[in-house]
């Protein structure tokens, strides 16, 4: 049977219509700070419903981590922020209306760089930072009144100072605590600029009440994060919002938490009728980015390359509203660690507000910025100590039984071969002569803690269907979970139906992201079987946690129930006088636990690849006072059949091991694996992408 | 909105004359991305599609291309690659197959956009347009025709019905310098022509319209290497390029410095041979 999304026979939300429905288009903010002061109406034609912040003021404000966004800005904090929403019977009329609204400003300072944002005098982005009720909100929040930062993290290893005063440092101090046994040290600023999802689907919701009932049917990884975010908003139980969830287009993280769903329910209200409410392309570009974050790094270590201490600072840019930032700045802090160990290791990750467009969820969450700072700033030690860079990292890179800097240890890890895989992939010579060639390994942790439940039912004679919040967004989670489901009743796959989430129907699942569902849904399942088993065969119903968290303010705990592993290595060319950079070999090596769907794993582990290019040689938004340059897809491109040439992949299992996720984990050590490639042969980079204009800024002997 | 179909050039010229203001479709590679962006929005269309005539290709002692020949059937045409490798290898450096396919040569031209491939060759192979009005043809040298970002000669009432370009033992280099992915448009193009011991260098991408200096041309000494990068200097000193997404402005100008000279590096050895050959 050919793939349903070869044969066109899926329907997409932004493909779905409803009898008797309207459409919203919304108005923007011209400007990255501003006030509404008035919003003229009068060049309206009949027909037409006008949805203003005043409006919606009384529900008061939502956000998974800080509560910090309405539902309509009276303060607009980006350009692109929806300031009015128009809303008419025909798309056309919403759009013709959406361009006669006037709308007057009084402009407010702006804020763009992460950095800046916290010096002293910067423009407050938000007055004050009310921590979110939602469970999104999972881990102690620790904004910084009066300062730009929403959340601080710390990790502080035992044995260095602790309980240091909260401060919003741009330019920390030199303190070196924990390096005095370090004979060599390095110290580099790394930056990563924002990107865009650019799924293939934008964002479309359906939006309509029924008996005082919200009903949404929208692409979303987070069905149940939406149902109680929105019934927060509305003043509702939250059995009295259903979220319907059919497959995505696409997602990487832009399609999480309230996005233009809680603007869609609340026009439905005035009109009391279903609204339609689809992005086009360029509003794509100011709804959700991936975060720009500058990292520095300093790094030490004995003549004989054993690391000593570490200290990594992040400056996370989650724009104008903190979205899932918070969690963001988190991981990155200890993404930026990576899998070695250290006598010493502090981290500071802070989360700051700009007025650039909201940063959120995106493939290689919080990994890829730190990833990128942390395994160049390794090879900047190799060339230091002239030790080769593969050894360096196999003498330092965690085992089973080490502990990781949060004090958890460490269990199936594999660091060691994933990254002889994938030197090997390249024609690594150790000890040789490796020019143009380069490595990099990371971890990236999985949501914890979580909960995943998950329903069975059998109907009719040996079919069952599966009741899941997992979500699918094309990559395959529902064939995955019909397989495992399958494998555990010994039915074939084709008798176990996975209807797309609903939340009137599927038990709670904490959220389709960080690479989770196949492991914890075949958790869940494996319970739900048993269930279903001990009570008559007709109905089972399963569920798994995983626990832990870390101390906000030591960093110390469970940073992740299990790791996702991977190392990437690169062998490149560079052309010195226009420094265009040729891909010869590049090669990512994951550890996948157990495979349950070879093809599957495969085209994951070439999707993350394949961003991960963008994200190394040409993706950037750019921004002219706030302002998206070139939304839409010929200024800004992505990568393209002939960009992928060059990519290899393999996948490492273990006999018996347990389910890991395979989503995310060849993106964020590409990157550096490229740029330490490049580095090789004379450069010094330190910023993404590595464009050619930015390969000659630096060359070691440029002027 | 209006939506015309033509089945005949002259039906299509008399419809341009009717309705001046109506917008062409040719391939639809370029209006359509302008279209669905809201940049563009008229109410009359006059499409190209059904144009039979449009469509017609013939190699003689000239190349004519219809307006409505695809970039795919440029690029895939051996006779074409026989006599006029320039055109066989620009038309195949723009973007993908798919738009190839639906790319038109016509349509390139009359879009004007700074950033396509073929015009730069196009000027350097002295290439030349056929114009048609109800008022009757005129041939407009595609160094004529793009005046500036989006905007041609073409009257009103015109529309480009041919292509053409000459036959001549040309000896032809195009560069494509890509700074984002392999399917993306120019940051500096350079199409170098080597013919009847003349040389033409035309630089794209960088300007408004293609740039081209024949007194800079005409000092070249194919036997002396300072003298191609005197020549690469002297374009990129004269060109005060633009900045987008592909480039800044000053790596743009540094980048026609390295690019010319290589465009004559490899037209050096034909040059060279032409040279002795001919005595």
């Amino acid at each position: 049977m050919t793939d349903p999304r070869i044969r066109a026979a899926i329907r997409y939300p932004n493909d779905l219509t409803v009898p008797g429905m309207w459409h919203i288009r919304l108005v923007r903010s011209p400007h990255p700070h501003a006030r509404v002061t008035g919003i003229d109406t009068s060049l309206l034609p009949q027909g037409v419903v006008v949805l203003t912040p005043s409006d919606v003021e009384p529900l008061g404000r939502y956000g998974c981590q800080i509560a910090d966004q309405h539902v309509l800005a009276g303060v607009a904090r980006h350009v692109g922020d929806p300031v009015a929403a128009v809303a008419a019977a025909a798309e056309a009329t919403a759009r013709e209306a959406a361009n006669l609204l006037e709308v007057g400003y009084e402009k407010l300072p702006a804020v763009f760089d992460e950095r800046d944002a916290l010096r002293a005098g910067a423009p407050l982005v938000h007055d004050t930072h009310a921590v979110s009720g939602s469970d999104a909100a999972y881990f102690g929040l620790r904004p910084l009144e009066g300062t730009n930062a929403c959340h601080r993290f710390r990790i502080r290893t035992a044995g260095l100072p602790q309980g240091e005063p909260y401060t919003a440092d741009p330019e920390p101090d030199d303190h070196a605590e924990g390096f005095d046994g370090a004979e060599v040290v390095v110290d580099e600023t790394f930056h990563m600029p924002a990107v865009q999802h650019v799924a293939m689907e934008p964002h479309a919701c359906i939006a309509g009440w029924r008996d005082g009932r919200l009903e949404v049917t929208t692409g979303t990884q987070t069905p149940f994060n939406m149902r109680q975010d929105l019934a927060g908003l509305f003043g509702l139980a939250e059995r009295d919002v259903r979220i319907v969830c059919p497959p995505m287009g696409g997602s990487f993280g832009a399609k999480t938490f309230v996005r233009t769903e809680a603007i869609a329910a609340a026009v439905a209200r005035r009109l009391d009728r279903p609204v339609r409410l689809a992005l086009d392309r360029d509003e794509e570009f100011v709804t959700l980015t991936r975060h720009a974050a500058t990292v520095r790094i300093r790094l030490g270590a004995t003549r004989e390359g054993r690391f000593v201490a570490k200290r990594v600072w992040c400056w996370v840019n989650t724009g104008a509203y903190a979205d899932c930032g918070p969690g963001v700045a988190m991981k990155m802090g200890y993404a930026g660690v990576g899998p070695y160990r250290f006598d010493h290791v502090a981290v500071d990750s802070w989360c700051v507000y700009t007025n650039l467009p909201p940063a959120g969820a995106f493939r290689g969450y919080g990994a890829a910025q730190s990833v990128w700072a942390s395994e160049r700033i390794t090879d900047l030690l190799a060339a230091e100590l002239g030790v080769d860079p593969v050894e360096l990292r196999r003498r330092n890179l965690l085992v089973d039984g080490d502990a990781f800097c949060t004090g958890e240890t460490m269990h199936d890890v594999h660091f060691t071969e994933l990254l002889d895989d994938a030197a090997r992939a390249v024609g690594w010579q150790p000890g040789g002569d490796n020019r143009g060639k380069g490595v990099a390994v990371m971890l990236k942790g999985m949501q914890t803690p979580s909960r995943a439940e998950v329903g069975l039912r059998r109907v009719g004679d040996g079919h069952y269907e599966v009741l899941s919040g997992t979500t699918e967004m094309g990559q395959g989670s529902a064939r995955a979970i019909a397989q495992l489901a399958a494998d555990l009743l010994g039915v074939e796959v084709d008798q176990v139906e996975v209807p797309p989430p609903d939340t009137d129907r599927v038990p709670y699942d904490t959220r389709t992201t960080s690479s989770r569902s196949t492991h914890m849904m075949g958790r869940a399942l494996e319970a739900a079987v048993e269930d279903l088993k001990n009570s008559g065969g007709d109905h089972g119903h399963g569920r798994t946690a995983n626990e832990g968290g870390l101390d906000p303010d030591t960093g110390q705990g469970i940073a992740s129930s299990h790791w996702h592993q991977g190392a990437a290595a690169a062998a490149v060319e560079v052309d010195d006088e226009t420094g265009v950079l040729t891909l010869r070999s590049v090669h990512a090596a994951s550890y996948a636990g157990r495979v349950v769907n070879q093809a599957a794993a495969e085209l994951q582990q070439e999707g993350s690849m394949i961003m991960a290019i963008g994200t190394t040689l040409f993706e950037e938004l750019t921004f002219d006072q706030g302002q998206v340059v070139g939304p839409n897809l010929s200024d800004y491109n992505i990568p393209a059949a002939l960009d992928c040439a060059a990519l290899t992949q393999s996948i490492l299992e273990v006999e018996g091991a347990e389910v890991h996720g395979l989503g995310e984990t060849a993106l964020p050590p590409v990157p550096p694996a490229i740029g330490n490639a490049l580095a090789s042969l004379g450069y010094r980079p330190t910023e993404l992408p590595l464009t050619p204009e930015r390969v000659l800024d630096c060359a070691e002997d440029a002027s | 909105m209006t939506w015309m179909a033509p089945r005949t050039v002259a039906e299509a010229v008399r419809l341009k004359a009717e309705w001046p203001e109506a917008t062409l479709v040719a391939g639809g590679t370029f209006v359509g991305i302008l279209t669905r962006q809201g940049l563009l929005a008229p109410d009359d269309w006059i499409s190209l599609q059904h144009v039979a005539e449009l469509r017609e290709l013939s190699t003689g002692s000239e190349l004519a291309l219809g307006a409505m020949v695809t970039h795919r059937r440029v690029e895939l045409d051996p006779e074409i690659a026989a006599g006029w490798p320039g055109v066989q290898r620009v038309f195949a450096a723009v973007a993908s197959p798919r738009v190839r396919n639906a790319a038109t040569v016509g349509g390139v031209l009359g879009d004007a956009d700074y950033a396509s491939d073929p015009p730069a060759m196009l000027v350097a192979l002295d290439a030349w347009v056929e114009a048609l009005s109800v008022r009757g043809l005129r041939r407009i040298a595609v160094a004529d025709l793009i005046l500036g970002h989006y905007q041609t000669s073409l009257e009103e009432d015109e529309l480009i019905t041919r292509v053409l370009v000459p036959r001549g033992r040309h000896h032809v280099t195009y560069r494509k310098l890509r700074t984002r992915s392999r399917e993306d448009r120019p940051c500096v193009a350079v199409a170098g022509c080597f013919s009847d011991g003349r040389v033409s260098v035309v630089v794209g991408a960088v300007a408004e319209r293609p740039q081209v200096f024949p007194d800079l041309c005409a000092a070249w000494n194919p036997t002396d290497g300072a003298s191609a990068r005197e020549i690469a200097a002297g374009y990129a000193d004269r060109i005060d390029p633009i900045s987008d997404n592909r480039g800044s402005a000053a790596y743009r100008s540094r980048m026609i410095a390295v690019e010319v000279r290589r465009a004559l590096e490899t037209l050096a050895p034909a040059a060279l041979t032409t040279q002795v050959a001919g005595g």
